[in-house]
């Protein structure tokens, strides 16, 4: 018997080791800092918490991921959206986490958050001292001051008239003194938003699910709807490409796709005169002059033809004109960054984050 | 860490061994009764059985079934936090591989294929046992992982029985349970109600949320409570058993529960106070009447039963003059209709058949009210089940059991399943035991007819598994030993994943092939002298369960590394000792590090470092005239560690509960 108690004793003492919680704060830091390169912002799974920031510095070629934790022991949250440069330092959008994290551009440094906002998508600054956000559930913009970080009031857009409830923000692009902004939900609107008066003064109503647009150099808004989805309540049609002209609003459909593609991501290059999407591949859509021609395909996705998905994000390096295409793989591992040159030619591959879904370029 | 584990596997190994000192040493007490399992039955031959001991499920009475799989059984629990969902998986495989019945019906949610084992208290568990991989087609098809099987038992010698439990624990923690049993030799009734609550709000230091020191410009890290992590459960279960002769067993079982929690914001959040605020609400009902006829010609059963559930998930804001705003609202109705007649003889004393017919319905309506998006399908099941089982002398047994499954008419692969014991000493109960088997699983309702991407087209996961084993148990005296080691290997083709889809959406799709290899060890021990008893059980896994199929894309990096949240060791230990009427129980639980990612990335973010869990407890036991009274005191995470175990969602630390039983 005494021969059991001290084997157990032993054994005890043994276990009293203690789990590894502290490895998750107690180690060394990133210091670095950098003057150009792309961010890109990996959301991670939902309510994990495990969304992450990674940094390619396409001089040297250096992917740093993971950028937030290892420089300031802070978890980025859960599923970062998105993320905007002002000047020197960048706002990183949480959506599940309800903030936005203020970090040094350069460093990576934590600076501040901006906190008490219900599902956050966007940022987008009207001035330096007053910026809007957009949001899924609140059913409205909130306004913000990104000098002393607090919200300082919002928008209302809700909409309980169709059955739905409608106007959920989503991405924000400004025309002289409006703000225009896609509700991608059950929706089919893009709303006009006076950002003077901080009111919704017009919608433009435009095919099923917006989920994408931009803003050309001849100042016409692109929106990409991928048209809901077979069996949806809210209906299903085909997905289309539309141009809005951004002073008179009006709209016109440019592009129909088949019924059962999934277009998204739709993008611009620098110059404002080329756009950019993904619908299993990557497409472009130049825009010469009135009448633009059909989307070319540009470069196809490596996924057999049983895989709807493949490419997951896409964005253009305003200046060098470079694509970055995202690839989440089967989203529960680090995702792929495929560079490529503007004129087809592949440049690089990146290992980054889970599920990789925008980027953001810092410019020296 | 590796250190540990060897430490671990070493001393229960090495336990029978020590056995054998002790009682050449201690033991001269002269013999008395030790219920030993018998494990040489040809009904079971070539699978693996686990029955856990009816004195730790009276031990354990106040914990859920969760808890107590994970600290006495070799079945890994995913658990989400304290008083949150908890999925179990058998030897690498996925919760929905797991089937699970309570008196003999499968109450398996036929839209998600899995069972929260958080919800089931053990309370009202009178009989738990487990079938390890293919054994379970006994039961039914589909348990590729094994099958969980809870009974309700009745206790005919009592003639009247009433106790209650009293538990009050910390962070607002309260558990009571009462039962009345009442009758005679030829109808009995069991009557229990159950009752547990928690406000769960344990403080962390929140890792996740970071606040600037104005003055040092320091990060940092406020101390949080677990807000909204409250919990609710109350139930019935009523058992009528009627004997009218001594051929004819009839009974009626019908258990209700109602369960409701709150689901805690991640940790990072820092949205409004008055948003995004998660609640669970679940209600289930179910019923079971059974009829056993111990006729001349062999045991005629005919068991009906039906499961219901509702599950209702709310995420709501609070909005100033509009009150409650649901953000999504979904509301699942489930309701099972489940059907079995079998038939069992014996034809001389060495040969058996069995035959079994199941007929089942099941239908789900689901549906976010929010949206509008949601489905209603139904699915029919026939199943039909032939054994036949063989002694060949007193060393050999053989058992050959076949399954035809169809459903909504349509045949599903034949199930067949071959099985051997075989007596290696003459008059020991050492026995090796092997079998080779293929199941098949069907996809969930969810997998199939989702909105929006459910697959129709999605075809069976299926399992090809071969295992064999040694079991030994001896019975001297008054001390038992029991020890079982078992190595299996399951190849799981067609294993159906969710994957992505477009922006947002996922898709489950047959793709992955999952070669699943691993070692369960398993040991009890236990005895008495004088006023002294001892009891020591544990169990030890080694789980390799992984990824075998082609990579998506070339960049793929998941091919050939472990399955997410799988730990490859796992084990645990409870000692229970008892003096006079005192007991002291200590118990210990650990697992290797698991991975988040399918590519099993060591960063610190994505892996979840090895788990080590100790908790004590300590008692006594007394009489006051006709009462029977204890009280007990447990203590768990003994030495308060901080650990987390799923990303991002600190545990509580130390903590207490008292626990006071009456005995009638």
């Amino acid at each position: 018997m005494k021969q059991l108690f001290s084997i157990l004793l032993l054994l005890l003492a043994a276990l009293t080791s203690c789990m590894k919680d502290d490895e998750l704060w107690d180690f060394e830091r990133l210091g670095v800092d950098k003057l150009q390169g792309v961010f890109i912002i990996n959301e991670g799974n939902f309510t994990y918490g495990n969304s992450s920031l990674s940094f390619y510095d396409v001089s040297s070629g250096e992917v740093l991921n993971d950028i937030f934790y290892n420089t300031n022991a802070l978890p980025l949250g859960d599923v970062a959206l998105s993320m905007t440069i002002r000047d020197s330092l960048a706002y990183v959008v949480v959506n599940n986490s309800g903030r936005i994290y203020v970090m040094s551009a350069s460093t990576f440094q934590y600076r501040g958050k901006i906190t008490g906002l219900t599902s956050p998508r966007y940022i987008h600054f009207v001035s330096d001292s007053k910026a809007y956000v957009s949001d899924l559930y609140a059913r409205s913009i909130a306004i913000i001051n990104p000098l002393s970080m607090e919200v300082t009031g919002s928008i209302d857009v809700g909409n309980t008239q169709g059955g739905f409830h409608q106007h959920s923000s989503e991405q924000m692009l400004q025309y002289g003194k409006y703000v225009y902004t896609n509700c991608w939900s059950f929706d089919n609107k893009v709303l006009v938003i006076d950002s003077e008066r901080d009111v919704v003064v017009d919608s433009i109503e435009v095919l099923k699910q917006p989920n994408s647009m931009v803003m050309d150099r001849y100042h016409n808004l692109w929106v990409l709807s991928d048209g809901g989805f077979e069996g949806s309540p809210y209906g299903y049609e085909a997905p289309g490409l539309m141009k809005i002209e951004a002073g008179s609003r009006e709209a016109v459909v440019v592009h129909r796709f088949e019924r059962g593609e999934q277009p998204s991501e739709l993008h611009i290059n620098g110059g404002g005169d080329t756009l950019w999407f993904l619908n299993r591949h990557l497409y472009r859509l130049p825009l010469e002059g009135e009448a633009p021609t059909l989307p070319e395909l540009f470069v196809e996705s490596p996924y057999g033809p049983g895989f709807n998905g493949g490419f997951y994000g896409l964005d253009i390096d305003p200046a060098s004109s470079e694509l970055y295409i995202s690839d989440a793989v089967d989203y529960v591992q680090r995702g792929m960054v495929y560079r490529i040159a503007a004129n087809g030619v592949p440049m690089d591959t990146l290992r980054v984050g889970i599920s990789p879904a925008s980027f953001c370029f810092k410019q020296e | 860490m590796k250190r540990i584990w060897f430490i671990f596997a070493g001393l229960l190994v090495a336990a029978p061994l020590l056995s054998q000192g002790i009682r050449d040493s201690l033991f001269t007490i002269e013999a008395v009764e030790v219920t030993g399992q018998r494990s040489f039955i040809k009904e079971e031959a070539g699978g693996k059985y686990t029955v856990v001991d009816t004195s730790i499920l009276k031990e354990k009475a106040s914990l859920s079934l969760s808890e107590l799989l994970s600290e006495n059984t070799s079945v890994f629990i995913k658990s989400n936090g304290r008083g949150a969902m908890a999925t179990a998986s058998f030897r690498g495989t996925a919760a929905s591989h797991t089937q699970v019945s309570w008196n003999g019906i499968s109450i398996s949610s036929p839209m998600l294929g899995m069972v929260d084992f958080s919800l089931i208290p053990v309370y009202i568990i009178d009989n738990l046992s487990l079938k390890h991989g293919a054994a379970s087609i006994s039961d039914r098809g589909g348990g590729i992982g094994g099958s969980i099987n809870i009974e309700n038992r009745p206790q005919w010698e009592e003639k009247f029985a009433l106790s209650y439990i009293q538990g009050v624990g910390s962070y607002g923690t309260f558990d009571e349970y009462l039962q009345l049993g009442l009758g005679n030799t030829k109808i009995k009734s069991s009557t229990r109600l159950y009752h547990n609550q928690s406000q769960n709000d344990y403080t962390f230091i929140n890792r996740g949320i970071g606040n600037l020191d104005p003055e040092t410009g320091e990060v940092e890290n406020p101390l949080d409570t677990n807000k909204n992590g409250s919990y609710l459960r109350y139930g019935l279960v009523q058992e009528l058993y009627v004997r009218p002769h001594k051929d004819h067993l009839l009974s009626l079982v019908y258990w209700g529960q109602f369960g409701q929690r709150a689901i805690p914001w991640p940790t990072s959040y820092e949205g409004p106070d008055n948003a995004n605020l998660n609640k669970q609400d679940q209600a289930s009902h179910k019923v079971v009447a059974r009829w056993k006829y111990y006729a001349p010609v062999g045991k005629f059963e005919l068991r009906s039963g039906y499961s219901g559930i509702q599950m209702d998930y709310l995420q709501e804001r609070k909005v100033p003059g509009l009150g409650t705003v649901p953000d999504i609202y979904s509301v699942s109705d489930q309701n099972s209709f489940l059907n079995t007649l079998s038939y069992e003889r014996e034809l001389g004393s060495r040969f058996s058949v069995e035959g079994k017919l199941d007929v089942n319905h099941h239908e789900v309506s689901t549906i976010d009210t929010v949206s509008g998006l949601g489905y209603q399908e139904q699915r029919n099941e026939v199943s039909l089940f032939a054994a036949f089982r063989k002694s060949f002398g007193e060393r050999l047994n053989m058992n050959l059991m076949l399954r035809q499954e169809w459903v909504d008419g349509r045949a599903v692969p034949f199930i067949p399943f071959l099985g051997v014991d075989y007596r290696l000493l003459k008059g020991e109960e050492l026995i090796l035991k092997a079998s080779v088997a293929r199941n098949y699983h069907q996809p969930t309702l969810n997998d199939l007819y989702w909105q929006p991407n459910g697959n129709p087209d999605l075809l069976p996961e299926e399992g090809f598994t071969m295992e064999a084993g040694l079991e030994y148990q001896k019975s001297f005296r008054n001390q038992q030993v029991k020890t079982g080691l078992t190595w299996y290997r399951s190849d799981i083709e067609n294993w159906i994943m969710w994957i992505p889809s477009t922006r947002m959406n996922l898709e489950p799709i047959n793709i992955e092939e999952v070669l699943s290899t691993g070692l369960e060890y398993d040991l009890s021990f236990r005895g008495e002298l004088q006023n002294f008893s001892y009891g020591i059980t544990g169990t030890y896994a080694y789980t390799s369960s992984e990824n075998r199929g082609d990579p998506l894309v070339w960049g793929d990096e998941s091919t050939g590394k472990q399955l997410v949240y799988i730990p490859l060791h796992s084990g645990n230990m409870m000692l229970n000792l008892g003096l006079h009427n005192y007991f002291f129980t200590y118990q210990f639980n650990a697992y290797s590090e698991r991975f988040t990612t399918s590519s099993n990335d060591l960063s610190r973010r994505d892996w979840l470092y090895p788990y080590f869990m100790n908790d004590v407890s300590v008692g006594g036991e007394f009489r006051i005239k006709k009462v029977r009274l204890s009280a007990e005191f447990k203590v768990y995470n003994l030495f308060n560690e901080s650990y987390h175990s799923v990303l991002y969602r600190p545990m509580p630390g130390r903590n207490y509960m008292v626990v006071i039983k009456f005995n009638l």
